[in-house]
Order: structure tokens, then sequence, then C-alpha cells
């Protein structure tokens, strides 16, 4: 008895949320353009204060990594020992995902390797050889030509996709509205990086060239729903397309949290990308079912008038 | 053809042999076994799905493809080489001179038969227990070696890995070097270095070292340098030091390193190179001098005669000396100076005697060191100076530590993210069946990446292990949205809207596909693991996988 009460309570409902969708649909698009103007106003004067729209780490400005496997040792320590003379150093724990247990540290800082070594071995009493740490090192002038390379490489990926996307949908608002779309997951995950103060690494960029592939695969459902399928209304199949899309971004998030979790203490590339990527994921529902199905109902709605 | 009804044969489409084939392929290329062995397990795996295709009954195809399975499992398992490898052999090792190498596969030690490094470990130990020389008997797949000895043989050894996959040297530890040209080079001087690089890594006594000449976006070219597992401490200078040797008396340059000037370096034979014991020169510092044999060529001897024959004799050394030294310089650093005997002056001399030292805080380290310059020295004079100034512009060292704890997360996280995946797809579609079908989709997606890349012999590195969760995220994607086009409009027929679902995987792969292509360039191509293997993973997800999947699904909801 109760589910024939609830499944008509729920039409119900459905009915309710597509008339006041109908109705507001185009004010939402308030909230992504809010939301892009602040991305830009805070991007713009971090660039101005940092000299650059991201904070970047050493893989991008160039120095030394060093990590080290003493399950023992106090970072703090280290550090109140190390920052007079290497004022950028940072350090942070390695630990065993199984036990919780120290397994190495590792210490960053732009200065040369043998400085940082001497000085740390000196400040742990052992000698450091590949047997017992890791060390790498980039030069200052590799490291910002692959920064430039990176963001070249970005900026490419970007405008190849939105020709693609022009070339499957020959029409440029539909197109548009996926390629704009893409762009705000990206500006928006970049004020957010900045915002928590991430240091951004060859790695981190390469996350938010994947956030191309993940923010379009929803756009082109959606697009490809309201353009090229006639069952059911507009409505109809923009609800259908959502349950769809959004299956896929929680897939995507709940399976990217997971390998966040596992990987957090163990490996600096991969829980920065696997950060981004959640991110991303998240301003992904927003402008897929905002902005986009906005835009794209917009569009269908005066081309059904004409 | 006749598909599905009554007709129970060919009851597999062309879409799942399709994927049926490639996992095969996939699942020999990653172990490591023989290749008719492989070619054994291929015939009996398709061979046997083609056999259940006449079965007309289901009860005796699902016996039928048990058996072939375990049958197949069992001969892989059976067929994987046991035994251990040579992993590296010293220069002046006697099972080198002969004919032991890199790479052999040791059956047995003594005549007993070996299959762990820890036996081998073991009876080397045993066999060498006095300080006699002794027969020492080393049998591999290809020769057996006999040596008389009272040294442990000085190799080492390690274990044959059981699949084909390798990873990078961010997981497995080496070590890594950007070496780039002080000046801007051609393709063909960067060659040329590369050749010259090798030749002198080689007569190093490193083998295991990996050159590569990249160029990247801004078209810098750099020298790319890999080592696996272990970092030879003196890599670090045998990459960047140019070696330009020059042996002089006076201002005049007699001869120089590289086989022009020099035909031969003497470095096994006893009599003519030798590393002498340290003596102490104060508290805590010993010096131990070493000396070896080069022989001049024609010319060069000539050119040493007409350059001594001028020079005064040095009448403080009693008319022993000649008053000039030969100086020997190794990239602007003097490494020795050499009296020249008065009995030389003028001589065509093609013998010559180099001499050097080598210190350190005990004999001990002194020798090492001695032993060390020499080699180092030998190396330059054989294999010539590098022809352009360089310096290391990257160089990470990567310790082999924390690989089996990043093997086990890695795996851990996939298996974890495909189960929660799968958990959200039965909670949305509550169909067990779906939900499986996308497990074995997925599985088979990473079985033929892994595939793929040990074929074309990929290290995967972390960007690459990114690049796979990336490939299965967007694939399980992919998947849904076939899923979901299968279930919804019932209005048009499934053809239609597989074809719909088609489209949008196929537009979501132009637009990946498109998007990566820049990263192969970028950064000197270090980040192409991370393409290279999306790109794998995509493609086959279009082509094979997603086709199966749309299959399955086609059958599952009819």
């Amino acid at each position: 008895m109760e589910n024939n009460q609830t499944i008509p309570q729920a039409q119900e409902q459905k009915r309710s949320f597509s008339q006041w969708y109908q109705k507001y649909y185009k004010h939402m698009l308030i909230l992504p353009v809010i939301l892009l103007i602040f991305s830009f106003i805070y991007l713009g004067s971090f660039t101005a204060k940092n000299g650059d729209i991201i904070y970047k780490d050493i893989s991008l400005t160039g120095g030394t990594t060093i990590t080290v496997f003493d399950k023992t040792a106090n970072i703090d320590e280290i550090k109140q020992s190390l920052i007079a003379q290497f004022p950028d150093i940072s350090l942070r724990t390695v630990t065993d995902i199984r036990t919780g247990e120290q397994k190495a540290f590792f210490v960053e800082s732009q200065s040369k390797v043998n400085e940082l070594k001497s000085a740390l071995e000196l400040k742990l009493g052992y000698e450091l050889t590949s047997e017992n740490s890791s060390v790498e090192f980039s030069g200052e002038s590799l490291s910002t030509g692959f920064y430039k390379q990176l963001r070249t490489a970005l900026l490419l990926a970007f405008v190849l996709m939105a020709i693609v996307v022009f070339i499957i949908f020959r029409t440029p608002i539909p197109s548009g509205a996926v390629i704009l779309s893409a762009f705000a997951d990206i500006i928006m995950t970049l004020a957010v990086i900045d915002l928590l103060g991430f240091h951004l690494s060859t790695a981190g960029i390469i996350a938010l060239l994947m956030l191309i592939g993940y923010s379009v695969d929803t756009d082109i459902l959606l697009t490809s729903r309201l353009l090229k399928s006639s069952d059911g209304s507009l409505n109809q199949r923009l609800f259908g397309a959502f349950k769809t899309g959004m299956t896929m971004t929680l897939t995507s998030i709940a399976s990217i949290a997971v390998g966040l979790f596992i990987i957090y203490n163990l490996s600096e590339v991969l829980k920065q990308m696997f950060t981004i990527i959640l991110i991303g994921l998240g301003f992904d529902i927003f402008n897929t079912w905002i902005t986009n199905a906005s835009i794209l109902k917009w569009y269908m709605e005066a081309k059904h008038k004409q | 053809m006749v598909y599905g009804g009554k007709a129970q044969t060919m009851k597999f489409p062309m879409r799942l042999w399709i994927l049926w084939f490639f996992i095969i392929i996939s699942i020999i290329s990653i172990i490591n076994i023989s290749a008719s062995q492989k070619l054994l397990i291929f015939t009996l795996l398709m061979g046997g799905l083609i056999f259940v295709n006449f079965i007309q009954s289901t009860k005796k195809s699902i016996l039928t493809i048990f058996f072939v399975l375990i049958l197949a499992t069992w001969l892989a398992v059976s067929s994987i080489e046991s035994g251990i490898l040579v992993a590296s052999i010293e220069q002046t090792d006697k099972l080198l001179e002969q004919g032991l190498r890199q790479g052999e596969i040791i059956t047995a030690v003594n005549g007993q038969p070996v299959s762990m490094p820890e036996e081998y470990y073991n009876l080397v130990a045993a066999a060498f227990t006095t300080n006699e020389s002794k027969r020492f008997d080393l049998t591999t797949k290809t020769n057996d070696y006999t040596i008389l000895t009272n040294r442990t043989p000085e190799i080492t050894v390690k274990e044959i890995s059981k699949t084909k996959i390798k990873t990078g040297l961010d997981i497995s530890g080496g070590a890594r070097a950007l070496v780039q040209p002080t000046e801007q080079i051609t393709e063909q001087e960067l060659q040329d270095l590369i050749s010259v690089s090798r030749e002198r890594l080689n007569v190093f006594g490193l083998a295991d070292v990996q050159l590569r000449g990249v160029s990247d976006l801004e078209g810098n070219r750099f020298m790319l340098v890999e080592v696996a597992g272990a970092t030879p401490s003196d890599l670090e200078s045998l990459i960047s030091e140019q070696g330009k040797f020059e042996a002089r008396v006076g201002n005049i340059t007699a001869f120089t390193g590289g086989n022009k000037d020099i035909t031969h370096v003497f470095r096994n034979d006893a009599t003519q190179s030798a590393v002498y014991p340290a003596e102490p020169i104060s508290s805590g510092s010993y010096v131990s001098r070493f000396t070896f044999t080069i022989t001049l060529s024609p010319e060069a001897a000539q050119r040493h005669a007409d350059i001594t024959r001028d020079i005064a004799i040095d009448p403080s050394s009693g008319g022993q000396y000649l008053s000039e030294n030969l100086t020997l310089i190794l990239d602007d650093k003097i490494v020795d100076e050499l009296r020249i005997s008065t009995g030389l002056r003028g001589q065509v001399t093609s013998q010559i005697s180099i001499q050097g030292s080598g210190a350190g805080a005990t004999a001990e380290q002194a020798v090492a060191d001695a032993r060390n310059s020499m080699n180092k020295l030998q190396t330059v004079l054989i294999s010539g100076s590098l022809p352009f100034e360089l310096t290391i512009v990257k160089l990470d060292t990567i310790s082999p530590a924390l690989g089996s704890q990043f093997n086990y997360s890695i795996l851990l996280a996939g298996s974890i993210s495909l189960l929660a995946v799968s958990i959200i797809i039965l909670v949305r579609y509550r169909k067990l069946k779906i939900s499986l079908s996308l497990l074995l989709i997925s599985f088979s997606e990473i079985l033929i990446i892994l595939g793929i890349a040990s074929i074309i012999k990929w290290n995967l590195d972390l960007p690459s292990i990114a690049g796979i969760l990336a490939t299965i995220g967007t694939g399980v994607d992919q998947q849904i949205v076939i899923v979901d086009e299968s279930r919804l409009g019932r209005e048009t027929s499934i053809k239609q809207r597989m074809k719909r679902a088609i489209f949008v995987v196929m537009s979501a792969y132009f637009t990946a596909f498109v998007s990566l292509l820049p990263l192969f360039k970028a950064g000197a191509g270090l980040f192409k693991g991370f393409a290279i293997t999306t790109l794998i993973g995509i493609t086959a997800g279009v082509f094979i996988t997603r086709p199966a999947f749309a299959e399955l699904i086609k059958r599952i909801e009819e």
C-alpha cells in the first residue's frame, strides 16, 4: 500500500520540479556567471600579488627533493634546524597505509642538491646513499621550460578539444556551451587550488589536462541527448541525461576518492592529481547541469519557437 | 551466420570474439613464457571457444569452458620460466673472460640445480669457505662455465620476473638524468654525443643503461640517461664530464684520448696495469698509486719522439730525466706529471706507461679510489672525449625502497575503486548482471593496457598509472552511457539507441584523444607516460571493449 502512495507522490514532486525548472532555468545561469566572475577576480588578484596564476612547486621552479627512508626522524625538529639555512624548506612524512607508521620523510627546497644533502646529513648524523634515500634534482631553466611547455600543452589541448567539439555538433551555440562549461571547470578549479594554497607540480598541470577529458564527457552526453534524440519532451530528455551523467560523475568521484585515500601519504604526485580531479569533478556537476544545460535548453526553446 | 534463436551454434557474437582474442593476446604478452608456449596457450583458448560454439547443450559448453580455462591456467603457471638471471658481472671476474654475460639464466651451481637467488648465494658461500683455489662450475641455459679460482665470483643475480610488466624509475628505483649541451646542437650532433656516451658507459662497465635523444616544445635537445634498479655512484661524472684527455710535453700536445692516438689500453693484464698498496702520507690520509700501459698509434709515437728530441736533459736529476715533464690533463685538470727518462729522448716508443693516484681516509678507501680513477681514466682514453661540454639539468636517483609499497597500494586502490564503482552501478540498476559485465569489461581493459605496454616495452611510471586509472574512469562513464541508452526511450529500436550511445562514446573518444597529443612533446617527453597509457586505454576501449559491452548489455536487456 505504501508503494502505491509514494509513486504518485514522487511523480507529483517531479512534475512540480519540472514546472519550477521550466520557469527558472534561465535565472539559474546567474550562479555560474557569479562564480566565474569571482574566480576571474580572485585569479587576477592572485596573479598580481604572486606574479603567476598558481603557486609552483620545485618541479616547476627547479630545486631539490630528498626522500629519506627514516622511520624515527622527527621532521619538526629537522625543519627547525634547517630553516635558517633554507628559508623555503618544506618537509612531510610518508606513512604506511596498513600500519600508519612513518616510512620515510621528504625534504624540498629550491637549493642545490649538495647544499641540502650535506646539511641534512649533518643533522641526521649519517650518510645519505642510494640505499637509504632518493634524490630528485631539476635545474631552474629546465623546470621553467617545463612549466611554459605544459602551459602551452594545456592551452593546445583545450583548443584541439574545442575544434573537435565544433566538428561533432556543427552548431555554434551548443558547441560553445560545451566548451564554456569545460573552460569554467578549469578556471573554477584553478581558483580553488589557489585558495587552498596548493603548490602545483608538473603532475598537477597534467591533472588539469585530464579534467578536460572528464568534463567534456558529460557535456557531450547532455548535448547529444538534447540535440540528436527525439524520445520524450525536452525536459524528459534533460532529466534522463541528468540521471546518466550524475551516475557517470558519481562513479568517477567514488573511484578517485578511494584512490586518493589510499595513496594520500605515499605519493605526492598521485595525491595532487587525484585532489585536482576531485575538485574538478565537483565543478563539472555544477557546470554541466547548470551552465551547459541552461544554455542548451534556452537555445532549444528559442529554436522551437521560430 | 545465424544469431541466437533456437539454433545453438555461433552463440558467441563477433564483438565478444574480438574481446576474447585481445584478452588472450594480452595475457600471453604479460606473462613471461617462451614463444612456443604462448602459441600453445593461445591455440588452446581460441580453439576451446570455437569448439564450444558447436556444442549443443549449455551444460556441456560450460564444462568445456571450465576445463579449457583450468588447462590453460595450469599450462601458463607451469611454463613460467624459473631460474635466476645474471644481473651484473664485474669487469675483473674470471667468468667474464670465460664468456659469461649479463642476462644469462643460471640453472645450476657445481652441478646442483638452482631456481632462487638465495639458493645461488648459499651454494656459492658454501663453495668458498677456504682460501684455496678450486674448481667452480656454473651452468646456464646456453653454456657451461668452469673456472679455477679462490675468489667468490663477483656477479649479482636476481630472480626472473614472472611478468613482462616493467615499472618506471619512480616506482622501482633507478637513476634518470637529463643532460644538455651548453651550446645549441643539431640532431646529428646529438646522435654522435649519444654514441660516444654509450661507448664510454659500456667501457666503464655499465651495461644496463638506456640512452636516448629527446627534444621539447622549445626545440631544446637533451640526452636522456636512464638506469633501472640501483644507481651507479659514478653516473654523474661519467655522463657529464667531457673527458678531454691530453698528454703534454711543455706546451705541446703529444697525444690525446680516443682511438686515433691510442690503439690499445691494457686493463686486465696484471703485468701491464696495477694498483699499488696504499701508503700513509699523514695521519688519517692514505694515497695509492696506479699504473697502466697504453699503446700509441705510429703517428702519435712519432709526434712524441719529435717533441722530446729537442728537450734538454735536467742536470739536477743526474742526467736521468729530461727537463720537461709529460703532463696528463683531464678536463683541464692535471692528473699527473710524469718524468721522461733520458733514454726516451727522440725515440719512437709505442708503449707508454700512464700513472695516477687515489686518496682516502683509510688504506682500503685509497685503493678503491685509485682503482676507480684508473677505470675512469682508461675509459676516457679508450672512448675519447665527448664532443660537447655538458650540464646535468635534471638528475633523479630513486631508491627502490618504496617500490613494493607502491605496487601494493596501487593494486589496492584499483580494486577498491572498481568495487566501489560496481556497487554504485548495482544500486542504480539493481541488476547484478550489469555490474558484473561492467567489472569484467573494466578488468579486461586493464589487462589490454598492460598487455600492450608489455609488448611495446613501456615502463609504467606514476603518470602512466594515473593514465590507466583515468582510462578506467572514462571507460566506466561510457559504459553507463551505453546501459542508459539501451534502457531509455523505448520508442526507438535498440539498434538506433546503441548507435546514439556509440556517437557519444566516439565523440568523447576524439576529444580525449586530441587533448592528449600536446603531451607527447612537452617537457622533453617526460610526461608521455600518461598520454601513452591513456591513448592505449581509450583506443582499446572504443574499438574492443565498448562494442563487446554493448553486445553484453543488448543481450541482458533483450
